[in-house]
């Protein structure tokens, strides 16, 4: 059993922040240990690519930005470095966090302190959800991850299945931590508003070692399409139980996690894999027309850290700090109400991010304009199928 | 275990070093507290409330795992309690102030229902159950979502004020983070020297001995885990608050659990100091090793972590108070030399005994162990200032007897009847009730409380009739010096010799001041000058009236003492009456030496 | 009915995969009496190495049986050497048990250091091909393992109860002090029951190995489970835990069916409870729980 550790550290952000020309900091609060470590690592890698993109260019309000990490390990460890990154760093505003459990933590913290938190990669709804002022999100959530499911079943799936979206039944399954719930609730609420046959809501743990039972229980719902929210353990465990079951569903949607990653399909083979639909933040097979700058990105990236990106969640937090330094060299000072009233003029439409999505503000400081992506996997590569203009190729049902 | 235990001080030099050690802790606890402000840091804020709110929960936990000697994994169930119980009602509208006692009182009743059962198991089978319990409220919290929030957890509103423990500053924050550590260690301070905390200890040793000394067994440990489950509840409310936000995972988590019991055990499990030195010193290197390795590479900072633990557990087993112990015990200057007072500091007269009516009866006493017949209709009585003798061979079922007349047994017929200080009968159903009604008993295999010293040992005899720790020190004493064991007051039961030992183990049960006295061999693998001593001291027990029984195998002693023997062989009487004429019976020589010698 | 006998299949194939974890642990905490919390972590080492066997030199995962069984031994007994013995006569057992949560920790975390936390996959070489076995189907892995584990058990226990090593073993169990005075090396042995406990994982490992991907994290899970059905069958019964890792296979695939995926962890851990508290022996275990009196 993993112990982690409960604590704050003192002096990660000493090694890092070790260049003493240090003009205006920003903290990146990410899970850089623990179980969360490896994506938490590759978001704060979106950010640090940004920085120092914006350094090049002159930085924000023509100063240099320094970035300085905490490690979010944990709920309390979060809040010890949300404080650390603001009294003792005095950074003007906080970049985080992958997980929501920790940004829900630390936002808070910065709430309290009147220090702007922006949310580059946390999809729980909660994370925005609680009238806080100092908090924005750039990045699409659970909500809209169950909604372009949902959209890709009735305008994709059910067509192609020569079925009324009425007709079509649909089992969700998802990991039961809080990730997994609200993608899965989503789902359920968009199904049931598209008419949608809901046969089976079900939860499971993650660290699962069988999911016969389940797979045994699809197959006698008799479901057309499945819908799995999940890491990578699971999806592998899924797909590899059902294919030996002989469930042959029209359709199975992954969500996230486990599906977009190349490792899972070399686990259970490209010709299992083949054709099952994947929901997602923008990963590199975007149409690149869609997602100006991506293949710039990924350039970037190969020459920093000498290796491909491991998944496209440092793309979405490259793109969400892009945006927010922008907004804050455009601001007259770093004070917080300066950074927060330059962010909420953020204007960019669709089409013109490295993501392919825009940026704008709505309700509950949450970008209105955040969008998922429809992949699938085509002959060993998860390729963009959805909406039609990210799209590179065309989506393949019951073949 | 190690319990360096506050005692009450026989020598100078005890009292410095016990004052000495009370300043530094004083130090300690007071840098908790000023630390903090004065260096006016958010982020150093927040390190020195963890350690509060860990060392609040370590020690709460030590109530349980180390007083009571039961390892619990699961007491994150407590804490998680408490933090669900506080943000419902917060959300609701309640103050926290309020949640947490309501949390505390829902823990409680858990931890009534999880534990009872629980007690059976011992050492690894109850820690394997908490865990079993933890993952089953994990669960149960993950699926019940309309209480819970399920997975996606429960937020706080942010609503400031001490009112709702929610505040922007921190000291506030801190306070009661420390007032909470201060509940705990009072709390945890004052069961320990208090009765409660003897007896938690004594059946942490020897369950059974406890038992006799008429320690309600089950009744002190579940009070135990209820005032610790409260505490950690309590703790877990504030917590809550603090973290504004909680979710199952990380509430009822597996990890915290041990982590919890990881303080305690690394400052000294079973001292009231330990758990709050584990944490001093735990979290701050825990800090380090993050800090100074956890940029380095993944999970390298974790690989340290595990080793450190392993080097720890190695070389420390004890924890920091053992070896804080070691070191003053290196020091430690020699004890009084208060002469050893003799046994049978009472006078023995002449006088012939007064023998009284019956004080207890036996009737038809059966017992099968399997297929074994034990005990086949064993019926005696014992009257007042008598001495029985119970003999028999090896394997005649006298023990058993024994543990049927003191409730260790139940008899499948038959029945154990004792005349009560109140002039009626009783027929008393368990260890605690034989007790009560003033029945002591000693074994055959000697039970000291290996943790605590001779006196301390005494004193849990004492216990029985004294509430207070002065009081019952001090019968503790005058047995003790009644004993012969006036010099070893202070030293650690184990240091004692056999004969020592068996005289510590008589010494316990007449600090019960017994009416009925049950001694189990306490003369086998004694010396003669022991012996010897043993005969005038039980002669002299019996002068103040009490009546004993005894199973003796030296027979040179139970002819000198007994007013009437009992012979047992293969769970029958086979002769009682008078010991000169009981031993020239045939059946008893045959049962004892084989048929030629009866013959002969 | 038809997917009752697959779930029946299912359950009783899972079950096999816990038996073979699960007799390891029963012959380490029964025996040596240690609960060995890095049990899992043994799992995740024997897998790592099934791993790098096989993509290393291209081997069967079945083959490197034959190097990962002597390692794990090896390990086993060097733990129990240089990490429990020490700790034999601790005033405190407890100690113990943060003696293995130390190791579980230290194993988990240089797995991710050298690995990362990605999952590794051992090539299964056909194994995740199918049986028909009348109506029901199961993978041809599963049934090596189900069969495996029926071979480690009676061999297991035959060697108890047939050799002079066994023999001293289960003497030592019930009585170290007798069998010290018998002239049995005990410490000998404890050292040996824990290598051979480690060596069973080892062996399990190579055939679990190809049908599961390997993570750091894999034997977080298993332990649990593991500790269930050891107290289920019975502290130190070899054929206990076979019979009781059936049963909780079948509970899991049952419930996981009939009552639902995110309430079985709950159910399994229910019935541990019940057992625990109802009887403490196990249901195949023969030990009478302490006499009241003894100390």
């Amino acid at each position: 059993m993993r112990l982690s550790f409960i604590m704050a550290t003192a002096a990660t952000a000493a090694l890092i922040t070790g260049s003493a020309t240090a003009d205006v900091k920003f903290g990146a609060l990410y899970p850089f240990s623990g179980q969360l470590a490896l994506l938490g690592e590759e978001s704060a890698r979106g950010v640090e690519i940004a920085v120092e993109e914006v350094n090049a260019n002159g930085g924000v309000q023509g100063e240099d930005v320094t970035l300085v990490r905490g490690d979010a390990v944990d709920n309390n460890q979060a809040i010890g470095e949300a404080r650390r990154l603001i009294a003792r760093e005095g950074v003007k505003a906080i970049m985080g966090t992958y997980s929501s459990s920790r940004s829900i933590a630390a936002s808070q913290v910065a709430e309290l302190s009147g220090v702007p938190y922006f949310e580059l990669g946390a999809v729980a709804d909660e994370v925005t959800g609680r009238e806080l002022q100092y908090l924005y999100r750039t990045n699409p959530t659970a909500e809209d991850m169950g909604r372009m499911s949902v959209q890709m079943i009735v305008d994709e799936i059910a067509p192609a299945l020569d079925k009324d979206p009425s007709e079509v039944r649909v089992g969700i399954i998802h990991e039961d931590s809080s990730y997994g719930t609200s993608v899965a609730g989503h789902q359920e609420r968009f199904g049931e508003e598209a008419g949608l046959q809901i046969a089976t809501v079900q939860g499971y743990p993650a660290s699962t070692v069988d999911m016969s039972s389940l797979v045994l229980d699809l197959q006698g719902r008799d479901v057309d399409v499945v819908m799995q929210t999940s890491y990578q353990n699971d999806s592998v465990l899924f797909l590899q139980q059902a294919n030996e079951s002989g469930f042959k569903p029209a359709a199975i949607i992954g969500g996230g996690g486990g599906y977009s990653m190349l490792p899972t399909a070399e686990a259970v083979g490209t010709d299992v894999i083949e054709g099952v639909l994947d929901v997602d933040f923008t990963q590199y097979t975007v149409d690149p027309a869609y997602a100006p700058g991506m293949e710039d990105f990924v350039e970037t990236y190969r020459e920093k850290y000498g290796e491909e990106p491991r998944s496209g969640h440092s793309l979405n937090n490259y793109v969400g700090a892009m945006a927010i330094f922008a907004a804050i060299d455009g601001a007259e000072s770093f004070e917080p109400d300066a950074i927060v009233e330059a962010v909420e003029q953020i204007d960019i439409p669709e089409g013109e991010t490295a993501a392919g999505y825009g940026i704008q503000f709505g309700e509950n400081n949450q970008n209105e304009r955040a969008k998922m992506m429809g992949m699938q996997w085509q002959d060993g590569k998860l390729v963009t199928v959805y909406p039609a203009e990210a799209a590179t190729s065309e989506m393949k049902i019951g073949q | 275990m190690t319990d360096t235990t506050l005692k009450s001080a026989v020598t100078p030099a005890r009292i410095g070093r016990h004052r000495l050690g009370l300043i530094a802790l004083g130090l300690v606890l007071a840098a908790l507290f000023v630390t903090p402000v004065v260096i006016g840091d958010e982020f150093v804020y927040h390190i020195f409330i963890t350690i509060c709110i860990f060392a609040a929960l370590s020690t709460a936990w030590n109530i349980v795992g180390g007083y009571a000697g039961q390892l619990s994994l699961g007491h994150a169930i407590f804490y998680g309690i408490g933090a669900y119980a506080g943000v419902i009602l917060v959300n609701m509208g309640i103050s926290p102030w309020i949640g947490m006692f309501a949390g505390a009182a829902v823990a409680v009743v858990a931890a009534v229902v999880v534990s009872y059962p629980c007690f059976r198991l011992h050492g690894p089978f109850f820690a394997l159950a908490t865990i079993a319990f933890l993952e089953v409220f994990r669960v149960l919290a993950l699926h019940f979502r309309e209480l819970t929030g399920g997975a996606t957890g429960l937020m706080i509103p942010l609503k400031i004020g001490w009112e709702w423990m929610v505040f922007r500053e921190r000291l506030p924050a801190l306070i009661i983070a420390f007032g909470m550590l201060l509940v705990c260690l009072g709390v945890a301070w004052a069961i320990r020297s208090r009765r409660l905390g003897f007896h938690l200890i004594a059946t942490r040793e020897r369950e059974s001995a406890a038992r006799a000394a008429g320690v309600g067994t089950v009744k002190v440990r579940l009070f135990a885990v209820a005032v610790s489950a409260a505490l950690s509840a309590m703790v877990g409310t504030f917590h809550a608050m603090y973290l504004t936000f909680i979710e199952p995972s990380s509430m009822f988590s597996l990890q915290l659990s041990i982590q919890i019991a990881m303080f305690a055990l690394i400052g000294g499990i079973g001292t009231v100091w330990g758990p709050l030195l584990g944490a001093v010193l735990l979290v701050p290197i825990t800090e380090f090793a993050r800090g100074a390795l956890g940029a380095e590479a993944i999970g390298l900072h974790g690989f340290v972590y595990g080793v450190v633990l392993m080097l720890v557990v190695l070389f420390m087993p004890n924890g920091i108070m053992g070896v804080l112990a070691r070191f003053a015990s290196g020091r430690k200057e020699a004890a009084g030399d208060e002469p050893d007072t003799h046994i049978a500091a009472v006078a023995r007269t002449d006088v012939a005994p007064q023998i009284g009516d019956p004080v207890l009866r036996v009737e038809g006493l059966q017992k099968h162990f399997g297929g074994l017949h034990v005990t086949n209709d064993v019926s005696f009585t014992l009257r007042e200032g008598e001495i029985l003798g119970l003999i028999g061979p090896n394997g005649a079922g006298k023990t058993t007897v024994f543990n049927m007349l003191s409730g260790f047994l139940k008899p499948d017929q038959g029945s154990v009847t004792l005349l009560g200080p109140d002039g009626e009968w009783h027929e008393p159903g368990n260890p605690g009730d034989f007790a009560a009604l003033g029945l002591g008993r000693t074994f055959q295999i000697v039970q000291p409380f290996a943790a605590m010293t001779v006196e301390e040992n005494i004193m849990v005899g004492a216990f029985h009739r004294y509430h207070a720790v002065s009081d019952a020190r001090e019968a503790a004493r005058e047995t003790a010096h009644r004993m012969g064991l006036g010099r070893y007051l202070q030293d650690e039961a184990n240091s004692l010799t056999v004969g020592g030992l068996k005289r510590l183990e008589v010494a316990r049960v007449m600090a019960m001041k017994p009416r009925v006295l049950l001694l189990d061999e306490v003369m086998a693998g004694i010396n003669r000058t022991d012996v010897k001593r043993a005969v005038d001291l039980m002669l002299s027990i019996r002068e103040t009236g009490v009546s004993i029984i005894a199973i003796e195998h030296v027979m040179q002693a139970v002819m000198a003492l007994s007013d009437r023997v009992v012979v047992l062989s293969s769970g029958e009487i086979i002769a009682q009456g008078d010991p000169q004429e009981v031993v020239r019976d045939p059946h008893v020589i045959e049962a004892y030496l084989g048929k030629e010698f009866a013959d002969a | 009915m038809q997917t009752f006998l697959q779930i029946i299949a299912n359950g009783l194939m899972l079950g096999g995969l816990f038996a073979i974890i699960a007799v390891g642990l029963t012959l380490i905490f029964g025996i040596v009496k240690v609960v060995n919390f890095a049990h899992g972590e043994f799992l995740m080492v024997g897998m790592y190495l099934t791993y790098l066997l096989t993509t290393g030199i291209g081997v069967h995962p079945y083959a490197t049986a034959a190097a990962v069984v002597p390692i794990l031994f090896v390990f086993g007994a060097v733990t129990q050497r240089l990490l429990i013995q020490p700790l034999m006569h601790a005033r405190d057992e407890h100690i113990q048990i943060f003696a293995t949560v130390g190791l579980s920790t230290a194993l988990m975390n240089l797995a991710l250091l050298i690995f990362g936390a990605d999952i590794a996959n051992t090539p299964n070489h056909g194994l995740r091909s199918q049986i028909h076995l009348g109506p029901v189907r199961i993978l041809e892995g599963q049934l090596w393992i189900f069969l495996a584990a029926i071979l480690l058990v009676t061999g297991l226990q035959l060697f108890l109860a047939r050799t002079n090593t066994g023999r001293a073993i289960r003497a030592t169990a019930q009585n170290r002090a007798a069998a010290r005075l018998m002239g049995i090396n005990d410490r000998f042995i404890y050292v040996l029951t824990f290598g051979i406990g480690a060596a069973c994982v080892g062996f399990g490992s190579a055939l679990i190995a190809p049908l599961y991907p390997t993570s750091p994290t894999i034997g977080t899970y298993f332990v649990l489970i593991a500790f269930v059905i050891v107290v289920l069958g019975g502290l130190g019964s070899i054929p206990g835990a076979f019979f009781g890792a059936l049963i909780i296979g079948l509970v899991d695939a049952l419930s996981g069916f009939y009552i639902g995926s995110d309430l079985r962890e709950a159910v399994v851990f229910g019935i541990f409870l019940v057992i625990l508290i109802l009887k403490p022996s196990g249901l195949f275990g023969t030990r009478v729980s302490q006499s009241h009196v003894s100390p």
